[in-house]
């Protein structure tokens, strides 16, 4: 989907040979790495001319070692309810997911080698990977995983949030699958039939709550019973202190796995006592690090790996309160404000310029859209032609944090700009009883995997969470389209369209795309921060 | 003497009985179970999925009737699915429910369970107490016997250049938090960027990245010098100031007392009037204040075991706290009453032994 190969690198001729003479079975996956990295091409280059997923694979980790994460600990339970990615990277080692999101926005295949949608998203082919097997000796089926689905759409259950991510899969008169939508075709092919097109059907089963079990473990907690995929056992688990795994030696793991033993490191929820634990050796690698510990790691000589992420901070107005239902004001307030400014002063420019559409370059759909122009007097002149010169803009935002800082960063702009602008803060309390409500806030928004998930949650009209009050049927048209098509590609013509609309009624202004950040030490392999803060302890490694 | 001791047991088990339905009642007000069932269950149920959540396991009824569940004087509730499964109070997951007690509560030896940590709350608490025990025993083993000869030592010669040094000492170190003292330690002693260790690495002196850990959970396996020091150079520093303090104004006080006047002009050498005169009446006074100082240490090592990372009794407090984990919450507070109270006693008993004067009847 979002595979970029340097083409410099990747045309060495004697380095296409090694990779024919790879893929014919002549040679082993290290000795072309080490050939072809000899011959100057780089390592992601050459994982890419042997067909490899350079974002899961940057370099072969060599194997054994042991390696340790700072992470919390939580008591763990039935993945369905798993409410915290640190659970989802707990119990990875041992039960798997279908399907991987990749620190890219791609999707790899772990328990299915592929998948299929048919043209409207209504019908999903899943072919299960042959040869995995489970921990106690059974073999991985079809079986398993319609228990799975079955299970994931079961609303009844407290606290399962699967049951929202199937969607139209659920029967919302019985709360559980719908009659005949999910079949086994054969004893490694599952079928599903999905009333309505859905294309975050996958992006659901990827997501830390969809770890698959056993067909007779659902709803245990994973490590009660012990049985999974993965090729680790637990070891030693604590909660709030530590757990410790290791290679699960009387188990043939279908895939690789570098490490033989994987500790976790509880040290709380304070940075500086994680830096504390870091300068006393007590890990390797952080769960995530934050603002201005990304450089206190740096200069004790950690490596910071960045990731963009669909995370951001939305400055919207609401469509009901004139005279933001005025385009020519919504879009005179855009024009005014400089994003890179509202970045830096704040988020300390730890992220990414938007382009007030929402939809993140990280998402497979994304589309490039031309730059967009900054000019306050233009900005100005727009303004008063609107006739609302006049008019006090009062921006609301919560009282601490980016959210302020950000927000206030756009007001000091507006009012270069020559707008009336009043800042008005507002306790977290209860800022967030009416956040759909307010004629001019700012809001945040969390990571999602497609760019059609958000535009649906939040622009669509009438849906609950459309704080702009956003309604316009063309977009809703197209983006009924869009949902509907599973290639990205062919949904990037869509979404161009989408993104345009967007812009061109400045429904938000939406500076900048928020980064994550994670620091481990150098020669750690595969260890580089995921959108969704997963770690894969079947991928970690030593250089 | 034999009624006096069981007496304050009775004092005990009243205000153990008062501070646990307390903790009881403030831990199970409404939105403090919607956060237990938040945490246990998922972040984001609805308010629907919340309150079955809360009577799937028995936490809607009437408070007193739980509160004598937990005491183990009202029998345990049960609960029966819809598909014939059983669920109660007394049932653990593996047990047959024809076979579990009626009864299930301190009073039969059951502690109850926590639900942050998934274990039998006698299990946390004991291996939690035991740590704790470690760092409390080191930290008295510097801070009492320092205290004391500071204190010793600036009141045999009220006023002296000494007096003056020891007690300017102590009133700084009193006046220090722990927060702010383990920071400025872990600054100067155990940060690669700061203090001494750059410069102690750079001449080749030590091995390490630094010269002690700031971190001591390497500690709860293995207790070195190297990753103890701190945590317990914290809690010494602030105690011992104020039992040095005591001691010297005790000390001062005897040094003036006729007795020791009357030894002096026999001729008694100065070294004499101070250890076998002086010291036993001046360590009246600072023996209280010791041993009040081991209730205090147990609550003030929630800091300095959040900071340094050791997971004693202090941390799970804290971590009970934060979770609304109601059961080890509980025996935390019997656990905090036991102590204060036994200290008073042992305190109460020891000062005939340094004084025959006093009686206890």
């Amino acid at each position: 989907m979002t595979q970029h190969t340097p083409s410099f690198l990747a045309t060495h001729p004697v380095a296409e040979m090694y990779a024919r003479e790879y893929k014919k079975g002549e040679m082993s996956r290290r000795e072309f790495l080490t050939r072809a990295s000899a011959l100057g091409v780089g390592t992601i280059a050459a994982y890419s001319m042997i067909g490899a997923t350079p974002a899961k694979a940057q370099a072969a980790p060599s194997m054994g070692g042991e390696l340790r994460i700072q992470q919390r600990v939580i008591a763990s339970k039935d993945p369905r309810s798993y409410d915290w990615s640190e659970l989802g990277n707990m119990t990875r080692g041992l039960v798997e997911y279908l399907v991987e999101y990749n620190r890219d926005g791609s999707f790899t295949g772990r328990l299915l080698e592929s998948w299929e949608a048919n043209e409207d998203a209504t019908q999903y082919t899943l072919n299960l990977r042959q040869g995995v097997k489970w921990n106690n000796g059974d073999d991985f089926t079809s079986e398993d995983v319609v228990a799975n689905f079955v299970a994931w759409c079961d609303s009844s259950i407290e606290g399962n949030s699967m049951a929202t991510r199937m969607g139209s899969l659920v029967d919302p008169e019985t709360g559980q699958a719908r009659e005949g939508a999910i079949e086994a075709v054969d004893s490694h092919t599952v079928r599903l039939n999905l009333p309505e097109g859905d294309i975050a059907i996958i992006a659901g089963v990827a997501d830390y709550p969809s770890a698959v079990q056993h067909r007779d473990m659902i709803g245990r907690d994973p490590l009660e019973h012990g049985v999974g995929t993965g090729a680790y056992r637990l070891e030693n688990f604590e909660v709030g202190v530590g757990a410790s795994w290791v290679r699960n030696e009387d188990h043939e793991y279908w895939g690789d796995a570098y490490l033989d033993r994987i500790e976790f490191v509880d040290l709380g929820t304070d940075p500086a006592a994680w830096l504390a634990g870091a300068e006393a050796g007590e890990f390797d690698m952080t769960y995530e690090t934050t603002g201005d510990f990304i450089d206190i790691f740096e200069a004790i000589g950690w490596t910071t790996s960045e990731v963009t992420t669909a995370s951001t901070l939305c400055i919207r107005m609401n469509q009901d309160n004139p005279p933001y239902d005025n385009p020519m004001v919504r879009r005179a307030v855009n024009m005014a404000v400089d994003p890179s400014v509202v970045l830096e002063l704040g988020y300390a420019g730890r992220g990414r310029v938007a382009e007030h559409h929402h939809v993140c370059p990280i998402h497979p759909e994304y589309a490039e859209l031309p730059p967009l122009t900054y000019d306050k007097d233009a900005a100005y002149a727009m303004l008063q032609e609107s006739g609302h010169a006049d008019h006090v803009f009062e921006i609301v935002s919560l009282d601490g944090g980016f959210e302020r800082d950000s927000t206030d960063a756009l007001a000091a702009q507006l009012r270069d700009a020559g707008f009336n602008v009043d800042r008005r803060v507002i306790p977290g309390s209860t800022f967030w009883n009416d956040w759909t409500s307010y004629p001019f806030s700012s809001t945040t928004w969390n990571h999602r995997e497609l760019g059609v998930m958000i535009l649906n949650l939040a622009y669509r009209t009438g849906v609950p969470w459309n704080e702009t009050a956003y309604s316009n049927p063309e977009f809703d048209d197209l983006l009924t389209q869009a949902s509907g098509i599973p290639d990205a590609d062919t949904r990037r013509e869509v979404m161009a369209e989408l993104q345009r609309i967007m812009q061109e009624d400045a429904v938000v202004n939406q500076s900048y795309w928020r980064s994550l950040y994670r620091s481990h030490v150098s020669d750690v392999v595969n260890a580089d921060m995921h959108p969704k803060f997963e770690i894969n302890m079947h991928h970690l490694g030593w250089a | 003497m034999g009624l006096f001791i069981l007496r304050r047991l009775g004092v005990m088990l009243l205000t153990a009985l008062c501070l646990t339905f307390v903790v009881f009642f403030l831990t199970n007000l409404a939105p403090n179970l919607e956060k237990l069932a938040k945490t246990q269950g998922n972040a984001r149920m609805s308010d629907a999925e919340v309150t079955r959540w809360l009577d799937n396991r028995g936490y809607s009824r009437p408070l007193v009737v739980r509160y004598g569940e937990w005491l183990g004087v009202v029998p345990g509730w049960t609960r029966e699915a819809p598909d014939g499964a059983v669920t109660g109070r007394c049932i653990g997951p593996a047990d047959d429910p024809a076979e579990a007690p009626t009864f299930c509560g301190v009073l039969q030896g059951d502690f109850g369970y926590s639900t942050v940590s998934a274990e039998p709350v006698s299990d946390v608490v004991g291996g939690r107490l035991a740590l704790t025990g470690w760092l409390m025993l080191y930290a008295f083993a510097l801070m009492v016997p320092a205290a004391l000869a500071i204190g010793i030592l600036a009141g045999m010669r009220e006023g002296s250049r000494l007096d003056r040094t020891l007690s300017t000492f102590s009133i700084a170190s009193t006046a220090t938090p722990e927060y702010v003292s383990g920071v400025i330690f872990i600054i100067l002693l155990a940060s690669s960027t700061a203090g001494v260790s750059p410069w102690l690495a750079e001449m080749g002196w030590i091995e390490g990245r630094t010269l002690f850990l700031g971190s001591a959970r390497s500690a709860m396996e293995n207790i070195t010098f190297w990753n103890f020091a701190l945590p317990v150079a914290t809690i010494a520093l602030y105690g011992m100031g104020y039992i040095a303090r005591m001691t010297r104004a005790s000390m001062a006080e005897v040094m003036t007392a006729q007795y020791i006047r009357t030894a002096r002009l026999k001729g008694v050498s100065f070294r004499n009037i101070v250890l076998k005169h002086a010291l036993r009446n001046a360590l009246i006074a600072p023996f209280t204040v010791i041993m009040l100082q081991i209730p205090w240490l147990l609550t003030g090592v929630v800091i300095v075991e959040t900071l340094f990372n050791y997971n004693g009794f202090g941390w799970t407090l804290v971590q009970a706290a934060s979770n609304n984990d109601i059961e080890l919450l509980l025996s935390c507070s019997i656990v905090a009453v036991l102590v204060v109270l036994l200290t008073q006693l042992i305190s109460d008993i020891g000062y005939v032994y340094l004084n025959p004067r006093i009686r206890i009847s």
